[in-house]
């Protein structure tokens, strides 16, 4: 492992992100703290928005993705934020999560295409802050395979294909799943909507 | 409203975020230090107090007693572990730990 050298260390009191990489390789224990009390936020955020209902997951990943980090910090090259890179970390464990999950689950997907044809089209108003609460409510509420999947298409930016290369699955199988919890998703939006419209009127 | 489940869900999720979380717990910040700091010694001795001082690090009341310590393996012990604030910090959360300079305390706020 890379130790921080004399004549690389830091101007005291000012400490940019490679200077803070530096210190914490050189195994500085108040470096460190400065290390974890700057980053355990956005990481704990981040991991619990991709986890979430099993919040309780949280604080192993965390634990994951710092002791990854140590392990690696010699690589930082300060090219990135240390924020944006400790985050990349995260990214790794958290798709490795999802992979153990949905490799799981989908030995279970029956092989058959009883896809339901949605044919519900009730007008929606998509009002900003109701949208983001009625979004994780129906995440969590959702079946832990359904909540993976769709995390991982659209935070993460993962297609079919590629979840099905790293779940070891077909993709038809990864699609039909998605589908699934696009449509229960959608359903459970419907739902919410209709019974708001429905107190609406009561009360008018 | 869109019929199609994908495009209906892709909208949706163009129009979601996930900045309003919780941020991660005292109790999280404690154990991850503790646990860093472990790891950390299993690859060697610690940087010393006096040297982590001069490099501007601000130092425990404990820690800046031994920094004046003149044997380096004083200076490299990492005191934490025998500290009642580090086990407060890891099973409570808002501890009652004030100690200036404290990480266990630092992480409270």
């Amino acid at each position: 492992m890379q130790i921080l050298s004399e004549n690389t260390k830091a101007t005291p009191g000012i400490y940019t992100d490679l200077d803070l990489a530096r210190e914490v390789l050189s195994r500085d224990r108040k470096a460190t703290a400065e290390f974890i009390g700057r980053y355990a936020d956005p990481v704990a955020k981040y991991l619990r928005s991709r986890v979430m209902p099993r919040v309780d997951l949280v604080d192993d990943l965390a634990q994951e993705v710092f002791l990854a980090a140590w392990k690696s910090l010699g690589n930082y090259r300060g090219d990135s934020t240390l924020k944006s890179w400790l985050l990349g970390i995260a990214k790794h464990k958290v798709e490795d999560h999802y992979r153990r999950r949905l490799r799981e689950s989908l030995v279970e997907l029956p092989d058959d295409d009883d896809i339901l044809d949605p044919g519900v089209n009730q007008e929606l108003r998509l009002l900003g802050e109701m949208q983001h609460r009625w979004t994780w409510e129906i995440l969590s509420e959702l079946p832990e395979n359904y909540g993976l999947v769709l995390r991982w298409r659209y935070w993460e930016q993962r297609n079919a294909s590629e979840m099905a290369e790293l779940t070891g699955r077909s993709e038809k199988a990864v699609e039909r799943l998605l589908y699934r919890a696009r449509e229960q998703f959608r359903q459970k939006w419907l739902d919410r909507d209709g019974a708001r419209s429905a107190k609406a009127k009561e009360t008018a | 409203m869109n019929s199609d489940p994908k495009q209906f869900v892709d909208d949706i999720w163009e129009q979601s975020s996930d900045a309003e979380l919780p941020a991660a717990s005292s109790r999280l910040k404690s154990q991850l230090y503790s646990r860093m700091i472990e790891t950390q010694e299993l690859t060697g001795p610690l940087v010393q107090l006096g040297e982590s001082k001069a490099h501007g690090r601000k130092l425990c009341v404990f820690e800046q007693i031994m920094a004046a310590a003149p044997v380096k393996s004083v200076q490299e012990y990492q005191y934490c572990k025998i500290c009642h604030a580090r086990v407060l910090g890891e099973q409570v959360e808002n501890a009652p730990v004030f100690w200036p300079n404290c990480p266990y305390a630092e992480f409270q706020k």
